[in-house]
């Protein structure tokens, strides 16, 4: 298929479709109500459905209704939101329900705002909900990247049965960039069998299948909790992403940074060459699972002398770069989260003022 | 061939297809030209990448700029100052109305329709042929159509501003301005202008347009964008 200009909001409601999702629920919310926008038109379209809930609480279990069923479903929110969705979520992930969330995140606590920000990076690769829990988060850095990981999103809840987050900000949503699509659209699950409260009059087993999240019993409860870890461990192993940019240089700090904020940095990086000064930067495309290794090897490369976390928060992925680095560097934060993303130019000068 | 639309002239169009890029970039070649002019942010519905975001350059090459109050710049609230039917009332020679997007952006119109009704009003819908739903003919019109149910009025001219931002190459032009000519034919609209982005326009071969271009420099930017 041709380029064509899109929204982030627009091109994820498109990636949703390509990837065979027939099922988005959602409440408006600045800044991604775009995406119901676009798949109030887009649904009808392909025989889906798109239905705005009376509140993001609602949403939470029309989701977790429909993914109990088999769907391919998806719902997008922004941060104040995605806190209400957070009961269902918990009690998705327990039940082992397959299922993508997109938050585009907004300034908070609270209302906060409606300019972008990364202030939700413990909500989301922390569990969010109560429970022992993670979702697997990705964070796209741009219109393309957040295509890509949409479609890819809904494969990966169904491998692992459990809820996918798409982590934006603001500006990721709102922005717009030439953008393509796969011709080739996903069909639905192929595992579904397996777990899903579809009716037995469509399955090919006799397996009786139950969704539930309550486990009185405590070993039953215990083996479940069990069974999500192994999960976690597996994602681990085998779904982390990142980027390195400039870390074939003897870059003397190393910047670990994701989403809209490492657009930036990477300007300042192209900026600070023209002055012969090598940065590199480390850019996580998977929150969760984190990339552990990369960040341990990319910061103790001889020629680094320090490492800095630069976010759109108050300080949050820092704790895991610092868990990462595991005490080989200092490890320094540069953060803003009002809504007005940091410049090229300050983030050169806080660069320069580490050298 | 140049521009030189005056009066009011209301930008609208589907949603994205880069008016408020193409209102600024609008008033700055209008006023270069010598002419006095206005221009008023109607974008309600827009929360990023508005008007606003290039009030400063506007206003420091001579051009009013009218803007709900600056404490509620970032407020998500749809804020029409009165001002803007003031400037309505008391055009200069030329008065630009940046409307949001769709037919929902433009509902603001049908409540100026008081001071709009007196005046002639020229109504252009910007058309990028590379944004969803507006790829056709068929497509556009339905905009169009929406868009006059939705402000009362009724759109006067046709603008062309195909384009992929870094990735628009003269093809992509000519064919956003092929496909106003077929708009054109089946609704008698005129084409006012095309637009494209000041590297490109040396490329361009200009007698395929028998039309004004309009030449854009980017004032809506991501934060990481360096010229």
């Amino acid at each position: 298929m041709a380029k064509v200009l899109m929204k982030g909001n627009e091109a994820i409601g498109e990636a949703a479709i390509r990837a065979g999702c027939k099922n988005y629920f959602a409440y408006p919310i600045t800044p991604q109500s775009e995406v119901a926008e676009y798949l109030a038109k887009r649904m009808p379209e392909v025989d889906g459905v798109f239905l705005q809930g009376e509140s993001e609480v609602a949403v939470g279990y029309m989701i977790f209704g429909a993914s109990a069923c088999g769907e391919r479903v998806m719902t997008t929110s922004s941060s104040p939101g995605v806190s209400l969705m957070g009961e269902a979520i918990s009690y998705i992930s327990a039940a082992q329900c397959p299922a993508v969330f997109v938050n585009i995140m907004r300034g908070g606590p609270g209302l906060g705002g409606i300019l972008p920000s990364q202030g939700d990076y413990f909500q989301a690769t922390k569990g969010g909900g109560h429970g022992d829990y993670h979702l697997l988060v990705l964070a796209p850095d741009g219109v393309q990247e957040a295509v890509e990981m949409t479609m890819k999103a809904f494969g990966l809840a169904e491998k692992y049965r459990g809820p996918v987050m798409i982590l934006g900000d603001g500006l990721i949503g709102q922005m717009m960039e030439p953008v393509e699509f796969p011709d080739d659209l996903m069909t639905e699950p192929s595992n579904k069998d397996d777990w899903a409260t579809s009716g037995m009059d469509t399955r090919k087993s006799d397996k009786r299948n139950l969704v539930r999240s309550l486990f009185l019993d405590p070993k039953e409860l215990n083996d479940n909790n069990l069974a999500l870890k192994a999960k976690y461990e597996q994602m681990k192993k085998e779904e982390v992403l990142y980027e390195g940019y400039n870390t074939d240089t003897d870059y003397k700090v190393l910047i670990v940074s994701y989403g809209t904020m490492s657009r930036v940095c990477k300007t300042s990086i192209d900026m600070m060459k023209q002055d012969g000064i090598e940065v590199g930067l480390l850019r996580p495309k998977s929150l969760f699972p984190f990339p552990e290794d990369a960040v341990f090897k990319a910061s103790t490369k001889e020629s680094c002398q320090s490492v800095i976390s630069i976010e759109m928060s108050m300080g949050q992925m820092v704790e895991d770069v610092e868990r990462c680095v595991k005490g080989q560097r200092k490890v320094d934060f540069y953060g803003e989260c009002g809504g007005d993303i940091p410049t090229p130019e300050k983030i050169i000068e806080i660069i320069k003022g580490l050298l | 061939m140049d521009i030189d639309i005056k009066g009011i002239v209301v930008i609208c169009g589907n949603y994205g297809s880069g008016k408020t890029e193409t209102a600024v970039n609008l008033a700055a070649a209008r006023k270069k030209d010598g002419i006095d002019v206005k221009i008023a942010d109607l974008d309600l519905v827009n929360p990023y990448f508005r008007t606003r975001e290039a009030r400063v350059y506007l206003e420091d090459i001579g051009i009013e700029v009218v803007l709900p109050d600056k404490k509620y710049m970032h407020a998500d609230l749809p804020i029409l100052t009165p001002a803007v039917a003031g400037i309505i009332q008391q055009p200069s020679e030329l008065t630009i109305l940046d409307a949001g997007g769709d037919d929902a952006g433009v509902t603001v119109l049908a409540a100026l329709e008081d001071h709009l009704s007196k005046k002639e009003v020229h109504m252009l819908q910007v058309i990028n042929l590379f944004r969803p739903f507006t790829e056709n003919v068929q497509g556009c019109i339905k905009i169009k159509e929406e868009i006059e149910s939705s402000s009362k009025m009724k759109i006067t001219g046709l603008v062309s501003n195909a384009n992929l931002i870094d990735e628009t190459i003269p093809e992509h032009i000519y064919k956003g301005y092929n496909l106003l000519k077929d708009i054109s034919c089946e609704t008698g609209l005129k084409i006012e202008f095309i637009t494209a982005v000041s590297h490109l326009i040396p490329q361009l071969e200009m007698d395929r347009f028998t039309c004004p271009i309009l030449e854009i420099n980017r004032r809506l930017n991501p934060p990481w964008k360096r010229v």
